[in-house]
């Protein structure tokens, strides 16, 4: 809580001065993550002939762990999938087993979602792979926001040629991101929504990936609790220790 | 004197001369033409699958191709390639390094073999550089560039110069991303086999791979395609720790399709053979009822029927050796051309095939090792069919035959 | 008319000189419809034989599986669908698949595998599947076991009777999960199948995916093979836009590709075998005006007119041709049906590869009529333009200096 509150001091404190574009993203980055955090979220996967919902509970540290843990739908209660570095492991209980999967899997949905199984394990972090631009104003749902432009830096592993950023002034908040391949053209629609107070932190508590040339396709994230930066010891991401979830 | 008789009998009729040394030069001239053709084909699909895809022979650790898992390396690799620099079946090799892995584009991704090759070595082994169609392949000042099959850079939206991300394990077992720049496009005869591999760097792959200057594999191209077996089974004896692979056991469907067009070409050979000794036959029983009159003449005249018989046999002898070395002088110079500038066919079938991005030329190849059995079968055919009108002219009663 | 009669005639009289030149064409017909249909038949073989081995000759997805192989691109099981498609009179069978990836696992061993749910009865008539068991037994409708191909097995180091367990992506997002004992093992020819391939009784594997009366293909069984892009275009216009309906030609390119290639690269050799046939023929006509020039030479001097002297040649060229084709045809039938029923087998280097595919190394003769038709036209169409020799001989004829001799 003293650690939140001081992330919450140092914001308000730099508020009153211009901003670099690289402090922008930092700071919004920062603010979505934490050293650490549990949640739980649901995600809501839809396509155009069927949508699906499901309830996780969530543990992260830093970049390198992360623990997804399936409370709903009942048939897939229980299931844990655990990410360690850059290996994702997956339990399934009504197998009890454990399994690790393998690269030719990582191009694979994850759980049927928008996101593939890599998605877990990348670690492109946009402080650091990209060039950061500010290129003015804006305003995304009535809140005035700057306009950043992301430049992957050469030879980082990064797909896109472009991601056009909008960061809420007051509370630098990430509500709107486009994702541009190289061509410049459209891929993926970002936006958040629903900002409200958690664990102290004001954050958007929804969130909308809505491919371009895909009809029908959307993908919700809904935080249903998060709390930040509690400690949360490294051995709690093990493989013994996600066995013993159910 | 019967030579004599013989010889002038041929210049006496020399239309009827000049068929029979016709169907004999044009038997022989077909018989090879076919042999040449089918070498062509056959080598030219040989060559596809060997000189673009799988060379001779492939070196592997026994493991390696379960799951083309990195950490197979193969085992005293520099000791291997200096005892394969020394074998003197050996033409060429080249080593590559390969790991099995994603690439990623905001399009989407894709499962991929990726290939660490050293550029020039590949282009001499697997002709990799022909298949560029488009770009202009890797650059000695840029670093990560990358060979992808035009199919997959259509799927992925890709052209020459973009960029996108190669994930993959090293040897530990870690998960490694890097970003690569296309160099160049490259279609071959393969496609399913293009979409699934891409070309970097050896030296860069190693580097990722965290595998020093080792390799997983070694592709050998011989100095002929008959030493495949035997050399494969002289290197797994020296080399029993290795796996090694003929072009067969790499491409069995190739194999497969090799041995049909093989034996499908015997067959129509066969039948063609069948035809020409036909036409020879043919030809000298109508040559044989023209002279019913002459025949009757001589017969006559009290000509032994044994002199007869030899008398018409020694003319399609004469007749068969003139014919020869004609049939074989065109073959010969047609193939030579032919085998320089290729046959180009044009039929029906052409426009389909060319949007399949198959050549309808054929390069036949003159069949010197099968050319002694040829101009055997020819001979034979020629004087075994003029047996049958010869014994036919000794049937001839000379009062019917005059009477005519 | 009174032609005709003497032309025939004019055959009878001289029955060796006739039999000679129906002969040649007799035989010229023999040879190429055998070349031909032995041509096609070996090569219809091939395709029969690779496409029996899993494809199958035409398969119905939904529209868009082909492209991105996801069982969101399913599509619901019904017999009405059935129905309509085996309306179409060319379609002899209908054999249902659910094929979907999946992770095999067995211990720490994890491989990615295509897994593949199948109605035992119909996949064995359409694939023979049981014929390729190596171990155990084949799988029931009922069962709740997988039959793994040989490679995948040695690759997860796992023997017959072992238990492995399946993890996948389900339908709709569902996760697919379950454990099975292994009851049989297969061994396929193609390295690539070889490797990954694990079948499941349908309702297993729908089970798994949770995809209960779904599939990915139906596999199309055809009357005629050489006519599925008809029948393929046929049966999508039946079913709609909904679905796409795909010949192997267009599942398998490369395959078409090297078929298609060689076949016509064969077409080539056929041509040197025409080349024979016509210098064959060429020859008998031209020793047959050798011979007759004294006789036609009288004729013209006596005052018949060299036109009615032509059309007197030709007709008994063309009757001659024309017999000698219908004979050609008719001895042509049985030895080409004789030769489909009793194939070459052949043994050596090219059994071994056959065998390496499960596959017969018997080279069959085509039944199809369309050899007899169009390469008896052929020949038939080679002599009558040969025919035109004795004519323009006769022509250029002079009496006199023909009758010299």
């Amino acid at each position: 809580m003293r650690c939140s509150l001081i992330i919450l001091f140092c914001c308000s404190f730099s508020f009153a001065y211009p901003q670099s574009a690289t402090e922008i993203i930092q700071k919004a980055d920062e603010k979505m993550r934490g050293k650490t955090s549990q949640g739980e979220i649901l995600i809501k996967t839809t396509r155009p002939t069927w949508s699906r919902e499901m309830r996780l509970k969530t543990w992260m540290k830093g970049t390198e762990f992360a623990i997804l843990l399936v409370q709903s739908p009942p048939k897939d209660k229980g299931i844990v999938y655990l990410k360690r570095k850059k290996e994702v492991w997956n339990w399934m209980p009504i197998l009890e087993r454990i399994i690790k999967l393998p690269p030719s899997m990582m191009t694979n949905s994850w759980m049927g979602t928008d996101f593939t199984n890599d998605d877990l394990v990348k670690e492109s972090s946009v402080v650091q792979d990209y060039h950061h631009r500010l290129l003015g104003d804006t305003v995304v749902n009535g809140k005035a926001c700057y306009r950043l432009e992301l430049l992957p830096k050469p030879n980082t592993a990064v797909v896109w040629g472009k991601l056009l950023v909008a960061i809420d002034k007051n509370d630098f908040l990430e509500l709107y991101t486009e994702f541009f391949d190289e061509e410049g053209k459209l891929i993926n629609t970002m936006q958040a929504y629903d900002i409200k107070l958690m664990d102290g932190r004001l954050i958007p508590t929804r969130m909308e990936m809505i491919p371009a040339d895909k009809k029908g396709h959307k993908t919700e994230i809904r935080y249903l609790s998060i709390q930040f930066n509690r400690t949360i010891d490294d051995n709690f991401f093990s493989i013994e220790r996600i066995k013993q979830f159910n | 004197m019967i030579f004599r008789i013989a010889w002038r009998n041929i210049w006496r009729n020399k239309m009827r001369s000049l068929v029979i040394i016709l169907s004999v030069a044009i038997g022989l001239f077909a018989g090879i033409a076919v042999l040449a053709l089918y070498k062509g084909i056959l080598n030219s699909r040989i060559h596809t699958v060997i000189y673009a895809e799988t060379g001779h022979l492939q070196i592997h650790h026994k493991l390696f191709k379960q799951d083309n898992e990195p950490q197979f390396i193969i085992q005293q690799g520099e000791a291997l390639l200096a005892a394969l620099k020394k074998n003197s079946s050996v033409k060429l090799f080249t080593t590559r390094s390969i790991t099995q892995g994603m690439l990623a584009t905001s399009t989407g991704s894709a499962g991929v073999k990726i290939n660490g090759i050293i550029p020039g070595k590949e282009d001499e082994v697997s002709g990799l550089g022909n298949k560029i169609i488009a770009g202009k392949g890797f650059d000695t000042t840029k670093k990560n560039q990358v060979f992808i099959g035009k199919k997959l850079a259509d799927k992925m939206k890709l052209k020459t110069g973009g960029k996108l991300v190669l994930t993959f394990t090293d040897v530990d077992a870690n998960m490694i991303s890097a970003a690569f720049r296309v160099a160049a496009i490259y279609q071959s005869d393969n496609a399913p086999l293009d979409e699934r591999n891409v070309y970097v760097r050896l030296s860069e792959l190693n580097q990722m791979l965290t595998i020093g200057n080792a390799f997983h594999e070694i592709c050998v191209i011989l100095q002929n395609d008959a030493l495949t077996d035997i050399v494969r089974q002289q290197l797994q004896q020296q080399y029993p720790e290795q796996l090694i692979e003929s072009w067969k056991d790499i491409s069995p469907e190739t194999d497969l399709m090799i041995d049909t067009v093989d034996t499908t070409s015997y067959i129509i050979i066969g039948i063609i053979l069948f035809a020409l000794a036909f036409g020879i036959v043919n030809t000298m029983l109508m040559a044989i009822l023209e002279r019913t009159q002459e025949i009757g003449v001589m017969m006559a005249l009290g000509m032994n029927r044994i002199r007869l018989f030899l008398l018409v046999f020694l003319e399609t002898v004469f007749l068969t050796l003139i014919g020869t070395p004609v049939g074989l002088a065109v073959a010969w110079i047609l193939t030579l051309y032919y085998q320089r500038h290729g046959l180009n066919w044009s039929s029906a079938g052409e426009e389909v095939m060319r949007s399949f991005g198959f050549s309808s030329m054929i390069y036949p190849e003159f069949p010197t090792e099968k050319i002694i059995a040829v101009i055997g079968i020819v001979l034979f055919t020629a004087l075994a069919s003029c047996i049958y009108p010869a014994i036919k002219a000794l049937q001839l009663q000379p009062v019917e035959a005059l009477r005519k | 008319m009174w032609i005709l009669q003497l032309a025939w005639k004019n055959l009878w009289r001289n029955k060796s000189r006739t039999a000679i030149t129906m002969a040649s064409i007799f035989f010229a017909v023999v040879l190429s419809v055998l070349t031909s249909s032995l041509k096609t038949g070996i090569f219809d073989n091939l395709i029969k034989n690779v496409v029996s081995f899993y494809s199958g000759y035409v398969q119905v997805h939904k529209a868009g599986y082909w492209e991105e192989q996801l069982l969101d691109n399913s599509f619901a099981a019904s017999p009405q669908l059935e129905k309509t498609i085996l309306a179409q009179t060319e379609i002899t069978g209908v054999t249902p698949r659910f094929e979907s990836f999946a992770l095999a696992s067995a211990e720490m061993n994890t491989k990615a595998c295509l897994v593949v749910g199948i109605d035992p009865v119909k996949e064995d008539r359409l694939t023979h599947l049981a014929a390729k068991l190596i171990a155990g037994e084949y799988l029931k409708p009922d069962d709740n076991a997988v039959l793994a191909s040989e490679g995948l097995l040695k690759r997860m180091k796992l023997q017959l009777h072992d238990t492995l367990v399946l993890i996948g992506q389900g339908y709709q997002g569902a996760t697919a999960a379950g454990k099975y004992p292994i009851k049989g093992v297969a061994h396929f020819g193609s390295p690539d199948l070889n490797d990954r391939l694990l079948y499941l009784p349908l309702s297993a594997a729908q089970n798994m995916f949770e995809a209960p009366a779904m599939l990915t293909s139906y596999v199309l069984s055809v009357r005629n093979p050489g006519l599925v892009n008809a029948t393929s275009l046929s049966v999508q216009q039946r079913l709609g836009n909904e679905y796409e309906v795909m010949s192997w030609e267009k599942m398998m390119p490369d395959i078409k590709q090297h078929v298609q290639g060689d076949s016509n690269n064969m077409q080539v050799v056929q041509l040197f075998l025409y080349l024979l046939i016509s210098f064959g023929i060429f020859g008998t006509s031209l020793m047959m005006m050798a011979e007759r020039r004294f006789e036609l030479g009288m004729l013209v001097a006596i005052g018949m007119k060299k036109t009615k002297l032509a059309f007197l040649l030709l007709t008994e060229s063309v009757l001659a041709v024309l017999i000698g084709c219908i004979l050609g045809i008719t001895a042509s039938i049985p030895i080409v049906y004789y030769l489909n029923r009793h194939p070459l087998r052949l043994g050596g280097e090219v059994a071994k590869a056959y065998e390496r595919f499960g596959f017969e190394a018997i080279f069959p003769t085509s039944t199809d009529s369309m050899h007899f038709i169009t390469q008896g036209l052929f020949v038939l169409l080679i002599g009558l333009i040969l025919s035109l020799y004795p004519v323009l001989k006769l022509i250029r004829l002079n009496p006199v200096l023909s009758m010299k001799k």
